[in-house]
């Protein structure tokens, strides 16, 4: 292995606009010598930036740094300049799968398995299957409860959000939860996690509203790969978190969260 | 390379009614790549307040498990503030609260592919 | 962390700058190298070398500017892997002092370029009239000056 980097390292070095950079960058990335073999993979893309292997070889050192946002970019752009390439529809259905995206990451690996009879690939498609199937027996969102059922904090958005792909958290000042759950896709409440993650963001926006003379802050919202997440103040320096999924529509989700802030004062101020 | 990289982008974005400042911004730094405000607005103020912002809202959500940040907006009582990002720039909208934001947002999210396009070449 | 301050009037300013801009180091000093607050430092040694080292940046780097520039160089950004470092001069009704500053990721150049104005105009506003105030120190007063706010900030005096 080492003689084979030397070798493919002279060859770079006699002709640096080749294309060897990929082999190259794959046999440090095989050893291990990872930000070495970032290195060499983003030169050799500054030269050839149209190169899809050299995108997919730098997803690949990505997923190895644990950088799964940008290996889902590299091999976004792997798919626009070669549409059906069988290392980025692979990577990307492995990308889905971590991120909890599982309908997207089986249509991914099953367009691989199309152009591809590697067992691999066969058996990923299956075990994405599985947990899909696993995940549609669980019990449904929590928030879900019966009609005024509403002693238990956790549930106090349930009858406010309109279907199952929608979420809604309650934090105090200090980016605890005081009401509401975030269901993940495996059904574990990860509400404490996700809000303690956005309730950092409005320091952020505080400081923007004052510095540009905007006023105090109504509503943020953005829209990320997976979700929308609304956020708004609520009471006692408390902030309100909404997350629907990325089909509900941008308006429905502002109502949405104006509900839901309805409720979470009534709630804090003991109407409920 | 033109001196004025990003000028199309921008000018589409400060054509929009009620429109006041659009800006490319480095996410990393939060200072501005190029702008086109009005008289009057500091858009270094502006690129340091809302990079910061989106890069801050870009990590918590990455951080939450919640992928990537395509659009933000925020909206205060003086106005509105709309984001999107491409690599390392931030396209930056600063708008009156009686804005379009609907045609904010789908010219931002137009703008990603160019801006992407264009910031490579400028990097 | 502490802030420590040879002079109450310089806490208040820097201490919004901190928070606001997120700054893990910061350090205000005479020109002299002469330190008169700083935050985050642990010890008075490393507080003296970052003294010596941001005077002599000032100094040289003013010089470089007059040299290409006809005027001198007001301030320096270095960005490393993890952390940067902004080095500016503050005018103020006392005349001109050196800052320095260290942040991380969480932080950003325009954010501190923000607050760094901020805070100049914050020192200005809180600074006493010139007469109440010992003036900088003299060449043959340094040293003595140097240790004494060194033992101030780190509780010596």
């Amino acid at each position: 292995m080492a003689d084979e980097v030397r070798r493919l390292s002279d060859e770079l070095a006699r002709d640096p606009g080749s294309r060897v950079f990929v082999p190259l960058g794959e046999a440090l990335r095989r050893q291990g010598q990872l930000d070495l073999a970032l290195k060499v993979t983003l030169r050799g893309l500054e030269r050839h930036p149209h190169f899809a292997d050299g995108h997919d070889l730098l997803a690949r050192i990505s997923v190895d740094r644990d950088d799964l946002e940008r290996a889902f970019d590299e091999w976004d752009m792997v798919l626009r300049l070669a549409p059906g390439h069988l290392g980025a529809l692979r990577g990307m259905g492995f990308v889905c799968f971590q991120q909890g995206r599982l309908a997207e990451a089986e249509e991914y690996l099953s367009a691989a398995a199309q152009g591809d009879d590697d067992e691999q690939v066969a058996s990923a498609l299956e075990h994405v299957r599985a947990a899909r199937r696993e995940v549609a027996e669980l019990p449904r969102d929590p928030s879900r409860l019966p009609a005024g059922t509403t002693h238990d904090p956790r549930y106090l958005f349930a009858d406010v959000l309109s279907d199952a792909e929608q979420t809604a958290l309650l934090l105090d000042r200090d980016g605890l939860v005081l009401a509401g759950a975030y269901v993940a896709w495996d059904g574990r409440d990860v509400g404490q996690e996700v809000g303690a993650e956005l309730s950092g963001v409005t320091d952020a926006a505080r400081r923007a509203t004052r510095h540009l003379a905007l006023g105090e802050w109504t509503s943020i919202v953005f829209e990320t790969e997976v979700a929308v997440v609304a956020m708004t103040p609520s009471t006692n320096d408390g902030l309100l978190v909404l997350a629907t999924s990325r089909a509900t529509p941008l308006g429905l989700v502002r109502r949405l969260l104006d509900r839901c802030a309805e409720r979470a004062r009534r709630w804090q101020g003991g109407r409920i | 390379m033109s001196a004025r990289p990003f000028a199309a982008i921008l000018d589409s974005l400060t054509r929009q009614r009620w429109v006041t400042a659009a800006l490319v911004v480095s996410e990393r730094d939060g200072i501005v790549v190029e702008s086109n405000l009005q008289i009057g607005q500091s858009g270094d103020r502006v690129a340091a307040l809302a990079g910061s912002l989106y890069r801050k809202a870009r990590l918590s959500a990455r951080a939450a498990g919640l992928g990537a940040v395509s659009f933000m907006q925020l909206e205060a009582p003086g106005g509105r503030i709309c984001a999107v990002g491409g690599g390392d720039l931030v396209l930056v909208v600063v708008a009156e609260p009686a804005v379009n934001v609907g045609l904010v947002r789908v010219e931002l999210l137009r703008a990603v592919g160019e801006l992407l396009a264009v910031g490579g070449e400028v990097a | 962390m502490q802030m420590t301050v040879v002079e109450a009037w310089i806490e208040g300013p820097l201490k919004r700058f901190v928070v606001d801009a997120g700054a893990e180091l910061a350090l205000l000093l005479h020109p002299s190298g002469q330190v008169l607050a700083q935050h985050g430092f642990a010890r008075a040694v490393d507080v003296m070398s970052a003294c010596a080292l941001a005077a002599g940046i000032h100094a040289s780097s003013a010089e470089l500017g007059r040299q290409l520039d006809g005027r001198p160089f007001r301030g320096l950004h270095h960005t490393g892997r993890t952390r940067q470092i902004f080095l500016a001069e503050a005018q103020s009704p006392r005349g001109a002092f050196i800052f320095l500053t260290v942040f991380g990721p969480e932080s950003s150049l325009g954010l501190v370029r923000l607050y760094f104005e901020e805070l100049v105009n914050g020192l200005a506003a809180a600074a006493p009239p010139v007469d109440a105030t010992a003036g900088p120190a003299l060449a043959e007063h340094f040293e003595r000056d140097l240790n004494r706010n060194l033992a101030v900030l780190f509780g010596r005096a």
